[in-house]
């Protein structure tokens, strides 16, 4: 069974049918005697074959029937050649319209490149034994390799190979020698557009097929799953290119001092320079942060989270307004999803009991509606069973929490004792020396395991603010 | 039944089929690659009703090889016991005349899509034409004809225009495959490789490389190499001369 993971509904493969329809019409114009290119003869040591042109004659031809310059026609006449409708006699491994007096000649359209008939092993097989017997040696190197694959690969039909070369060979010996110089010729113009030599650009390259578009079979049930594809299509929600471009260009400016490729790191990069004092200074474990860092946080809550060191300042302030149910309960569902599919029933068991029932200890304050649902969800639990109530708290946190944590005296105190870490610019000779001085990196299971430390730490400092202990404090005093 | 039981005749009966069989095989090996060679060109300035009927008749007789030769290849894949070296030929036989009916499939298709393509009903058509540089002429249908039926001819049926033709061959193919169980990976080459180099007797000396090579220099001994510099020898790619 083959499994295909993409979702453009046939648009991967590159149909060139219809270009090669154009390209074909285009071709038979100008092969016209009256209005196409004109025709020389090519004169070999005593025969003449006709039909021969030149580079520039074809050029201007095409220059003047599409109305296009010199350059474009240039290009199009290459794709023409590189396509293998019409070939070049001398130099006939390079594939290109060359715009002087070289001479050129139409492919026959046996030899067109269809994609409905493609050109398989066993033809280039019978195609290299046809070359071999003409005359030791005439086979490239990749030829060569590709022949002893072949017979490899091909084994079984080996002899059927050999016995339809010989009488391909013997039947094209009846001709006349023109006539076999010409079909010798376009057999090698044929094979060359098909089977490129290595490393040579070729013009039939496409990526991954993963449809066959020339596969005529279309069911009734491919049909209905088209439609209802297009259906949705059409009913997805628009926006104007005016607003999804603003957006675009509000994130670029948010975000373009950020960008390690458009900002210079402070204080060096460190692939560059090879000091890794950027990388100190932004470990997830860094007691002072640098101020690109804290400024980052204040552009979105997302932003915030993703950082370990920002979730941590977060916290703090959570906790000094004992409103931290509401985090808690967005890492408790964080960790749902991450965690292993053998501790979710567990996982969700504490969860319920510790955030979910009235009265629990951190109880949450979501709607009616979404806890429903969410309580509903527990009974069969699974990885994302608590997505409605987790996006629903982030949207609490991002609307209140956060602006009022932008304007908390925590964060503006971490504001300032961010640092501003100076720029170095080393030298080439101070590049090496750092070089050589480099020390090992810390190793990331280390890192992670102090994360992990710190995590519990937290995890225990900030245990739930019973509310019962506060009251009791309160009435107390 | 035992193998000394079987009389000589049935074993010289046999054996004659084989031979048969690999002849007809040789002979369609033929008639596919003469077709092959006109069937080039076709939509060329050369095709022509003329060309189209010479077709039509090395058509005719494929037809009438290779179903000859699929009912003989049946019935002697049939019936047969297990007798080593006779089965591994016949099998051998089968995988060839497989791939011989693919291949010939394959070229009909293109021919067929062809004469619709440059259809030649009318004048006008004529022009549309391709020019190829052919000058034309019959010689390879004359070796075509000269192919004949190792058996004696009589029993087969009238061959089908060319598209009845395909859809048969294609049945043909499909019942080939589910009759016989014949792996097609057991049968071994006869033949090593590169054996068939310069086996073909030359009546001239020269090879197409060669008559390239004069068309070169005959034709403008001052431009080669891909400038006009006079030390260039390179390639366009790799001038650096400039």
């Amino acid at each position: 069974m083959t499994i295909r993971s993409n979702r453009d509904h046939a648009q991967h493969y590159r149909p060139r049918m219809t270009c090669l329809k154009k390209v074909e019409a285009l071709v038979v114009e100008m092969q016209d005697s009256k209005s196409g290119v004109t025709a020389t003869e090519q004169k070999l040591n005593v025969t003449t074959i006709p039909h021969v042109m030149t580079g520039q004659d074809i050029l201007a031809w095409i220059a003047n029937k599409m109305k296009m310059d010199a350059e474009e026609a240039q290009a199009l006449g290459t794709m023409l050649v590189a396509y293998g409708y019409i070939y070049p006699l001398q130099d006939h491994k390079k594939l290109i319209l060359k715009p002087d007096g070289s001479f050129f000649r139409f492919q026959t359209p046996y030899f067109w490149p269809v994609q409905k008939w493609q050109a398989e092993d066993i033809d280039y097989a019978i195609y290299l034994a046809k070359r071999n017997m003409r005359k030791k040696g005439t086979l490239e190197v990749y030829e060569q390799a590709r022949y002893n694959e072949f017979h490899k690969w091909l084994n079984p039909k080996w002899d059927f190979i050999v016995m339809q070369a010989t009488e391909q060979y013997r039947a094209n010996k009846q001709r006349q020698k023109a006539d076999r110089v010409v079909f010798d010729c376009q057999e090698r113009a044929y094979w060359i557009v098909q089977r490129p030599p290595p490393r040579a650009h070729s013009a039939l390259d496409c990526m991954d097929r993963l449809v066959d578009p020339n596969d005529e079979t279309r069911t009734y049930d491919h049909y209905r799953r088209t439609t209802i594809y297009l259906q949705q299509a059409m009913a997805r929600s628009r926006v104007k290119s005016t607003v999804s471009l603003g957006a675009l260009v509000k994130y670029i400016n948010t975000y373009k001092n950020h960008d390690p490729f458009l900002a210079p790191c402070t204080p060096s990069n460190p692939w560059l320079s090879e000091d890794d004092t950027y990388w100190e200074l932004n470990l997830p474990t860094v007691e002072v942060p640098t101020k690109m860092r804290v400024e980052r946080w204040s552009f979105s809550l997302m932003d915030l989270f993703n950082d370990p060191r920002g979730r941590k300042d977060f916290k703090l302030f959570l906790k000094k307004e004992f409103s931290g149910e509401n985090m808690a309960f967005w890492e408790a569902a964080e960790d749902m999803v991450w965690g292993s599919a053998a501790s979710m029933a567990d996982q969700s068991q504490t969860i319920f009991k510790t955030f979910l029932i009235p009265g629990a200890p951190r109880w949450i304050n979501i709607d009616g509606r979404t806890m429903g649902l969410t309580v509903k969800g527990l009974e069969h639990p699974h990885r994302y069973v608590l997505d409605a109530a987790q996006t629903h708290v982030f949207l609490l946190m991002k609307k209140d929490t956060f602006f009022r944590y932008l304007k908390s005296p925590v964060y503006k105190d971490m504001q300032k004792r961010a640092i501003v870490p100076p720029l170095h610019n080393y030298s080439d000779a101070q590049v090496e020396q750092n070089a050589r001085n480099r020390r090992p990196g810390t190793d990331p299971i280390l890192i992670w395991q102090q994360l992990e430390t710190e995590r519990k730490a937290a995890d225990l400092a900030g245990k739930p603010v019973d509310i019962s202990t506060i009251k009791n404090k309160i009435d107390r005093k | 039944m035992n193998r000394w039981r079987r009389s000589v005749g049935e074993l010289q009966a046999r054996r004659q089929q084989v031979t048969e069989c690999e002849q007809a095989l040789a002979a369609l090996s033929k008639v596919t690659a003469c077709f092959q060679q006109m069937a080039s060109s076709l939509g060329s300035n050369t095709d022509g009703s003329g060309l189209r009927e010479e077709l039509a008749d090395i058509r005719a007789m494929a037809h009438r090889i290779y179903t000859g030769l699929h009912k003989r290849l049946i019935t002697l894949l049939t019936e047969m016991e297990q007798r080593q070296e006779d089965r591994e030929q016949v099998e051998r036989l089968w995988v060839l005349f497989l791939s011989s009916l693919e291949t010939f499939q394959k070229d009909l298709q293109k021919t067929s899509s062809l004469q619709e393509l440059f259809p030649l009903t009318q004048r006008r058509d004529r022009s549309t034409l391709i020019k190829t540089g052919y000058s034309g002429g019959s010689e390879v249908a004359a070796r075509a004809a000269t192919v004949q039926t190792p058996w004696v001819s009589g029993e087969e049926e009238r061959c089908p225009d060319l598209q009845k033709q395909i859809s048969r061959m294609d049945s043909l193919l499909q019942e080939m495959l589910q009759t016989v169980n014949v792996p097609v990976w057991t049968v071994e080459a006869t033949q090593e490789a590169w054996l068939e180099v310069g086996k073909e007797e030359h009546h001239d000396d020269e090879t197409l490389e060669d008559l390239m090579q004069v068309e070169v220099i005959s034709q403008d001994s001052t431009t080669t190499g891909c400038c006009h510099h006079l030390n260039c020898r390179l390639g366009c790619l790799l001038c650096l001369v400039n």
